[in-house]
């Protein structure tokens, strides 16, 4: 358990070990406030604007996470289709392709004049951004599959709905938690590209916009700060999902449940587990 | 060979383009019976497997197991792979039902099969590891025990041993006979090692290649159970001087 903890702090102490060197710097340099002001003043600010800030936040964050899921949602249902059917597949890369090579910027005006001022325009832009990696990231994944293993299930009849869920769908997950980690990274940036525009519902984006037009460093910072919290907790979201999610390739082995069926052997073995369990994750 | 005859591969040919990979191989296996196939690359060992497990259509010929024409059509036999094509995701309980998950959905049954089919059989201590933290070796046993819990008669073991090295191949290999002389299946043994095809079978099947097919077949009545001592026993180095010859040529 002691190492555990240790390895859990450790990025902590990372984290503040950069807040440490940034005050340092500013104070050693003798850094004016209004060019970079140091930590504690940003951390004023925050709790200084919290009524503001956190509905500003509550916003960005509603964009970030339903773009987000609606981007991954699409991408993974995309790439099945595309692996499912060749022809699909063919049809559809270039113009995925095509629709990533739009700049997101370029992309959100048009995007505003077809969806309003509300939250859709800022949902689409992270969706866009979003799907892209998984699409090519499950696609991957699902090529990645033994094609020997896929004539082992075809000899043992195995149904081909059984076969997408037992094989082939889990060979995704690795790769598509490696695309979900960067789309939580790329979603903040989309929210912001999207908040650059006109918009009703501000977000953080357009508060970091008005506050730089008032040469109100402490409030940029602090709308920078919270921006870099939305990212860096969905990504430490997603790897932890990561975890649970393919147990396989951090432990020895596997959770036992205890199941009512089971007789009294088993129920040694699951107490057992659940003392060596941690540990066996370590490996 | 004993009893009716339990798989019978009726004058199988298999033509893709130009290229003639079976031509006319016959062979029949008894029920309970250990039948090697040994012969070089390219003479169409693994087209065999693939008619035999379904996998392919043949051009010409057929295949029955138990008299029943099974040509062409998957779900009748048990098939091992030189690659153990351990699924990484289930446990070695889970990787030993899958035949079950994939088709009919996995019993409390099943499990309580798999759990004693892999005691018995010295996985006990594994049972609910994944299968990266198992030795080769290990591994291909999960691979038969997958193999033998579909609850086929008839097994295609198609070069099992063949990536592991020779200390822990021999060790599989009377593992295999143990687990054959208890279970009672019809055994299809494809291998490069003549060693090993004499000492684990009945019967030594020897293919030519290009076009495939069955040129001769050595039996081997060395009686079991075999074990270190067969190997060097004069039976068992006379069997395998035969089945050298076959594919070497005499001057061998």
């Amino acid at each position: 358990m002691r190492s555990r903890a240790v390895r859990l702090l450790v990025p902590v102490i990372g984290i503040l070990a950069v807040f440490a060197l940034w005050d340092l710097l500013v104070r050693a340099f003798d850094v004016r406030p209004s060019t970079v002001p140091p930590p504690g003043d940003v951390l004023r600010a925050i709790a200084d604007d919290r009524d503001v800030l956190s509905d500003r936040t509550r916003t960005t964050l509603t964009e970030a996470v339903v773009g987000f899921t609606l981007g991954s949602a699409i991408g993974f249902v995309l790439a099945v289709l595309m692996s499912r059917w060749p022809l699909v597949r063919r049809l559809l890369y270039p113009v995925l392709i095509a629709s990533q090579a739009i700049p997101p910027p370029a992309m959100a005006a048009p995007l505003v004049i077809v969806l309003g001022f509300g939250l859709a325009p800022k949902i689409a832009v992270i969706a866009l951004w979003v799907f892209f990696p998984v699409v090519v990231n499950v696609l991957d994944g699902l090529a990645s599959v033994d094609r020997d293993l896929l004539n082992l299930a075809r000899i043992m009849n195995g149904r081909r709905l059984r076969v997408f869920a037992l094989i082939e769908l889990p060979a995704t997950l690795t790769p598509l938690f490696s695309a979900l980690k960067l789309g939580a990274a790329y979603s903040v940036t989309g929210a912001v590209i999207g908040e650059a525009l006109a918009s009703l519902t501000p977000g953080l984006g357009n508060y970091l916009g008005i506050k730089n037009s008032q040469l109100d460093t402490d409030a940029v910072y602090a709308a920078v700060l919270l921006l870099t919290a939305i990212g860096l907790g969905g990504f430490l979201l997603m790897s932890l999902l990561e975890r649970l999610a393919t147990p396989w390739r951090t432990r020895t082995r596997a959770r036992r449940w205890p199941r009512p069926s089971r007789t009294s052997p088993s129920a040694v073995e699951v107490s057992e587990d659940v003392s060596v369990g941690d540990r066996g994750g370590d490996r | 060979m004993a009893g009716a005859s339990k798989l019978v591969v009726d004058r199988v040919t298999c033509r893709f383009g130009e290229t003639l990979a079976l031509s006319e191989a016959s062979l029949e296996v008894g029920a309970g019976e250990f039948v090697s196939i040994v012969g070089p690359s390219g003479c169409g060992k693994s087209t065999l497997f693939n008619v035999v497990s379904g996998l392919l259509s043949p051009t010409s010929g057929r295949v029955s197991i138990d008299g029943r024409d099974i040509t062409g059509s998957t779900g009748h036999v048990g098939y091992m792979f030189q690659k153990d094509l351990l699924v990484p995701w289930r446990t070695v309980v889970g990787n030993i039902v899958l035949g079950a998950a994939l088709t009919r959905g996995v019993t409390d049954r099943d499990l309580a099969e798999a759990r004693e089919l892999g005691t018995r059989y010295g996985l006990g201590g594994f049972l609910d590891h994944y299968p990266h933290a198992l030795s080769g070796g290990m591994r291909q046993r999960v691979a038969l025990m997958r193999t033998l819990a579909m609850h086929e008669d008839v097994l295609l073991l198609d070069e099992p041993f063949g990536a592991l090295d020779s200390q822990t191949r021999l060790e599989m290999q009377r593992w295999l006979l143990e687990v054959w002389g208890e279970l009672e299946r019809t055994v299809l043994f494809v291998t490069h090692d003549v060693d090993e095809a004499v000492f684990l079978a009945d019967r030594v099947a020897v293919m030519t290649p290009r076009p495939g097919r069955f040129a001769a077949e050595i039996p081997v009545p060395i009686p079991r159970p075999r074990d270190l001592s067969t190997l060097t026993d004069p039976a068992f180095v006379e069997r395998k001087r035969s089945v050298l010859d076959l594919l070497y040529g005499a001057a061998a």
